[in-house]
């Protein structure tokens, strides 16, 4: 017998439910998958951290994300990220703001006058 | 005078008499005394006969048994193969499911719960496999020892009273990763199981001169000295352990972190009294089977298929950084930020809303379906930029 008969294992090594502590997830309605986060001034990443969070921590420094996009960074559940979000948030160590309003509809005219512009320069 | 010779005459005759029958008598016991060292002879002749066959009997069993024990073992270990396949399999589905319906709190908790339940079937299929000679599975990354120590925690069913309190900042050989989260889950699964409900765990992680000790503390009442003897042989096995010998039902904690502890060479102790007054248990890492890698996670297999599903994407989400992944990813700081504050994104592939043409087209004007193409792609994409309910992480569909 030989280790060459050992399978990979391919699942994720620490599983979600031990990152939550199987502790209960915060509503979608508290922290949307839009809303941008970012770490507050001059705040520090406390001590005994655990890696996530030191992850998210390194993310957010660069400035504003979403909380949708913190899950992707992360390869983590949505509702895992918003759980460590949220715990950051009560500590008084992030800044969030909605999510950016929507785009107005655009008249189809104008788009089909742009594209033709841009048409007779590159096209 | 006369009756004097009578007298006389008659006890000659009586001595006569009396030798007579003490001669018999010699010669019967001499007889007797031949016949009783035959027999002892014979005695003994099959007292040996009986010992060797009783030997040779006993050896017959033995070896049945052992043939026996073999092919339960082989049965069972192709048995359990299939199990953690499987397990390993759902793990994998339970996974994706969990990064799809993230954003609902409600299905994400209860995939939670179905992927604890399915860690805890697969440590019951590893350890039977282990006891049957069977392999546990490799991983292909080292881990760190907290998160080695987090993802045997997670294995077991009251995972919330076990608390982690790590010194040290060292990663286990990848070989080793999956074997010392295997024996640390069965030692946390003793320690929950043999103290009251409630009570905390202690993992403490500590460097030693010879390596790492993993210590797990716990506040039940004990152990005997008797089953300290018998787990102290389970833990330094000198041959297989039968699987018939472990009870029913079988209790395979300590039997299953000894073959491995032996298969990897390290060592499990249980033989010291924990500060709250429950079992101590030590695991000893030597330092072959640490290293001070950082810890690389495999490449994502999972990133190329979504990839090719989205055949079009309108943006890509990640600054994707070749080979990084997981929680140990940051945001390359290179790209720096806009003046608004927002991180730069570093566009991997071209946007490819509307496919270019791979050659000038001669007459773009003049051809008015591909106008029309054109002015369609392009509504799509602008449609697709101002939806809000479409989410553009492949973590997000």
């Amino acid at each position: 017998m030989t280790a060459g008969e050992e399978e990979p294992v391919a699942g994720d090594f620490v599983r979600a439910y031990v990152i939550t502590g199987g502790r209960r997830l915060p509503s979608s309605d508290e922290l949307s998958l839009h809303t941008l986060v970012t770490v507050g001034p001059d705040k520090e990443l406390p001590l005994g951290a655990s890696p996530e969070v030191r992850a998210i921590w390194d993310l957010l420094s660069g400035g504003y994300l979403a909380v949708a996009e913190v899950a992707a960074h992360l390869e983590l559940p949505v509702g895992v990220a918003r759980l460590l979000l949220t715990d950051l948030f009560e500590q008084g160590l992030l800044l969030r703001r909605a999510a950016p309003p929507r785009a107005q509809s655009v008249d189809r005219g104008i788009i089909e006058r742009v594209l033709h512009g841009l048409e007779s320069l590159y096209g | 005078m006369w009756i004097l010779l009578v007298v006389l005459v008659a006890a000659v005759a009586a001595v006569l008499r009396a030798r007579r029958t003490n001669m018999a008598l010699r010669r019967r016991n001499g007889d007797l005394q031949s016949d009783l060292t035959a027999a002892q002879a014979d005695q003994h002749r099959l007292h040996m006969e009986n010992t060797a066959q009783r030997n040779q009997h006993a050896n017959e069993l033995a070896a049945v048994r052992k043939d026996a024990e073999e092919d339960t073992k082989a049965v069972l270990k192709s048995a359990m193969r299939t199990l953690q396949l499987l397990a390993d399999e759902q793990q994998l589905i339970i996974e994706k499911a969990q990064k799809r319906y993230g954003d609902d709190e409600q299905v994400l908790a209860d995939l939670m719960m179905v992927d604890h339940t399915n860690s805890q079937f697969g440590r019951r299929a590893q350890g039977i496999a282990v006891l049957c000679g069977g392999w546990l599975g490799r991983r292909e990354a080292v881990a760190s020892v907290y998160d080695v120590a987090r993802s045997a925690k997670g294995r077991i069913k009251h995972f919330d009273r076990v608390n982690i309190h790590n010194q040290v900042n060292v990663a286990v050989a990848s070989k080793a990763v999956e074997p010392v989260a295997v024996v640390l889950a069965e030692l946390l699964a003793n320690a929950t199981n043999y103290s009251a409900p409630g009570t905390p765990v202690e993992i403490n992680i500590q460097s030693v001169p010879t390596g790492i000790c993993l210590i797990v503390d716990d506040a039940g009442l004990g152990m005997s000295q008797e089953e300290k003897d018998r787990a102290a042989e389970l833990l330094s096995p000198a041959a297989p352990i039968a699987i018939t010998a472990l009870g029913n039902p079988p209790k395979f904690g300590f039997a299953v972190a000894g073959m491995l502890a032996a298969r990897y060479g390290f060592k499990v102790s249980v033989d010291s009294v924990s500060p709250y007054g429950g079992v101590r248990a030590v695991i000893l890492l030597p330092e072959d089977l640490l290293t001070t890698d950082v810890p690389q996670p495999a490449p994502e297999p999972a990133q190329e298929p979504y990839q090719q599903e989205r055949t079009a994407p309108p943006q890509r989400l990640t600054p994707v950084a070749g080979g990084q992944s997981g929680a140990e990813r940051g945001v390359d700081r290179s790209l720096g930020t806009t003046t608004g504050g927002l991180p730069k994104r570093r566009r991997v592939g071209p946007v490819a809303v509307v496919p270019s043409p791979p050659e000038p087209q001669p007459e773009p004007e003049s051809n008015s379906e591909l106008t029309a193409s054109r002015i369609g792609a392009f509504q799509r994409g602008t449609q697709l930029g101002r939806d809000t309910t479409t989410t553009e992480g492949p973590e997000n569909q």
